[in-house]
């Protein structure tokens, strides 16, 4: 041993992919969970498909609004779509959460590894799991009768950059804010429960309130849903470019604002000493 | 080369609804102060003890020096580098030990707790495993690496932290009771591995809070009391004694005791207290004394000049304990 540290350093991506690791490994070694996780996912479109029976087909559900769609189409796209918006909202704030019970927060801190790199790289693996469980959602619908043939892979591919990018800042918001009241309960909540009902996920925007719509429009889940449902019924990116531009003005401003107030948060802990604190 | 300048630390007295109100509306929340001008140099290659009672402030600088927390007040720098203004690179100097077991995920075998914090330190590759069995082996875990973490006993516990301290070969280490909860017998090993391997055969340098006192005395070279916050007394373990005014102590066998001997014991210049233990034939004076020259000269002749017999008369060494307790319950009347 040396009296200074004097050993070769790994690529900063080893970080992110031993964060990684480490999530996937907690996750696996709850097998019941895991199972349960997936067994969810066929619930979710058995409900979905026998709800659907029960509505009539309408220009409503269309994502043009111009010809007649079904209830299936439509709500087998926003649900696939709300699991990833689950998930990019709220891994954030379980992970700060997770390690504040587990006590692990201060020691992970006191390592030489970037705030940004630690937040960010805590919704990597719930990111991919979620990606891999809404492709065999999707397949799943498709089985039961979602219509995929006309899916515009280049619209879905830049709403599914563009909806990671202007939502995981909120995640971070939520990270910020459960990092301060030190609970997710109610970040959880505002962030998905509002967020579906006002952003079109159980119903089209244009059968809500003047008022709730102008809230929903606000929302980047809103104009995120917009691009999904065009890219599943083959509408290309051009048509619904406004939303696309929305989504990354929303992520320019919004992803350096979260690390920001992250940072904050975390500075204050350290000045109250409560960051071991649950 | 480690520097505490003035440090100030205090924190809020709640965290309640009421205490949440009173920030939200610009007003001060109350705060209790925790570190009071703290002020300390560690040498590089120095053994360095936080030695305190419970709740006295220790863990709180450690804190503080791993960036954790930040001072009210004052300064603290690494081998120059200021803590909180450069606190990636002081990071990457330090290796933190600490007391709370929980700090590794349950679930996780020691191997991938070890993977997973060696690569946050910014390890990788062959060099990481290659260093995670090197540290594994020198608190004697190398053969229940593969075992999950939450299997592990309080005493694995510590001493993988210990390990993970290591990791990154850091030149500074920071062991918040490090030897807790382990057996005597890999608790003795892991002193010897601090001091011999670490300080002696490595020139690390170790600041190690304890509330163990024999720890601190027989590892330390230096040992700083820690009381309500406050450093109290700094020096090094042998001369705390000296340099605190410690009484000297003296064991007198006498025959018996009379009036005439107590009061001439009592009257000796730079006496200050007396305990006596009667026996079966015979009877024990514990004597202290102010440690001034001639005090214990004039202490044997007015015993010698009183008419009871003298069996035996030698002193009695300070321990650590009345060192620390003298200390301790000084700084607390002060206070």
């Amino acid at each position: 041993m040396t009296a200074t540290t004097s050993l070769p350093q790994a690529s900063p991506w080893s970080r992110v992919g031993a964060i990684f690791r480490r999530d996937a490994i907690v996750a696996l070694s709850y097998p019941g969970n895991f199972a349960l996780s997936w067994l969810s996912i066929v619930i979710q479109v058995v409900v979905a498909w026998y709800i659907s029976r029960l509505i009539p087909n309408s220009p409503k559900f269309s994502a043009t609004g111009e010809v007649a769609a079904s209830y299936f189409q439509y709500i087998a796209i926003n649900t696939a779509f709300v699991r990833f918006q689950t998930a990019a909202l709220n891994s954030f704030a379980e992970s700060i959460r997770d390690a504040q019970l587990t006590g692990t927060l201060e020691i992970v801190l006191s390592t030489p590894t970037r705030l940004n790199t630690l937040v960010l790289s805590s919704a990597v693996w719930s990111m991919t799991y979620t990606v891999l469980q809404t492709v065999v959602f999707l397949a799943i619908a498709a089985a039961f009768g979602l219509d995929l043939r006309h899916v515009d892979a280049l619209t879905a591919l830049v709403f599914l950059i563009l909806t990671v990018t202007s939502v995981a800042p909120l995640g971070v918001l939520a990270a910020a804010l459960s990092m301060v009241i030190k609970k997710t309960g109610p970040v959880e909540f505002l962030s998905t429960a509002s967020a579906s009902l006002f952003g079109g996920v159980y119903l089209p925007l244009r059968l809500l309130p003047g008022w709730l719509q102008a809230i929903g429009w606000t929302l980047p889940i809103t104009h995120a849903l917009n691009g999904f449902r065009a890219a599943a019924s083959g509408v290309p990116l051009a048509q619904v470019a406004g939303d696309a531009i929305w989504l990354l003005v929303a992520s320019a401003i919004l992803m350096p604002l979260s690390l920001w107030l992250f940072a904050k948060s975390v500075d204050k802990a350290r000045v109250d000493g409560t960051l071991s604190m649950y | 080369m480690l520097t505490v300048e003035h440090v100030d630390k205090s924190f809020p007295v709640s965290h309640g609804f009421g205490a949440m109100l009173r920030s939200m509306t610009g007003r001060s929340v109350p705060r209790r102060q925790v570190l009071f001008d703290v002020n300390l140099t560690v040498a590089r290659g120095e053994l360095f003890g936080l030695l305190g009672p419970n709740g006295a402030g220790k863990s709180t600088l450690l804190k503080l020096l791993s960036t954790l927390t930040v001072p009210d007040r004052g300064r603290m720098t690494i081998d120059g580098i200021d803590v909180e203004r450069e606190p990636l690179k002081a990071k990457r100097r330090i290796g933190m030990c600490t007391s709370d077991e929980r700090s590794f995920y349950f679930r996780l075998t020691a191997r991938q707790n070890m993977e997973f914090f060696g690569a946050l330190m910014g390890l990788g590759g062959a060099v990481l495993k290659k260093r995670i069995e090197e540290c594994a082996e020198l608190v004697d875990l190398h053969e229940s690496l593969d075992q999950r973490f939450g299997g592990y006993s309080s005493g694995m516990r510590v001493r993988l932290a210990v390990a993970r301290a290591l990791l990154a070969d850091p030149a500074i280490l920071f062991l918040d009771e490090p030897t807790r909860a382990v057996d005597p017998v890999h608790a003795e090993d892991l002193r010897g591995l601090i001091r011999r391997n670490l300080v002696d055969g490595a020139g690390k340098t170790v600041v190690l809070a304890t509330n163990l006192l024999d720890e601190a005395w027989d590892l330390c070279d230096r040992v700083a009391v820690v009381n309500r916050g406050r450093i109290v007394a700094l020096a090094p373990p042998r001369e705390l004694d000296a340099e605190l005014d410690a009484v000297a102590r003296y064991r007198v066998t006498v025959d018996a005791v009379d009036d005439d001997l107590l009061h001439r014991t009592r009257t000796v210049p730079g006496f200050r207290d007396l305990r006596i233990i009667k026996r079966e034939r015979s009877v024990d004076l514990h004597v202290e004394m102010e440690p001034r020259a001639g005090a214990l000269g004039a202490l044997m002749r007015a015993i010698s000049w009183s008419a009871t017999g003298v069996r035996d008369f030698r002193p009695v060494e300070n321990e650590p304990v009345d060192v620390f307790k003298k200390v301790t319950l000084q700084d607390d009347r002060d206070h």
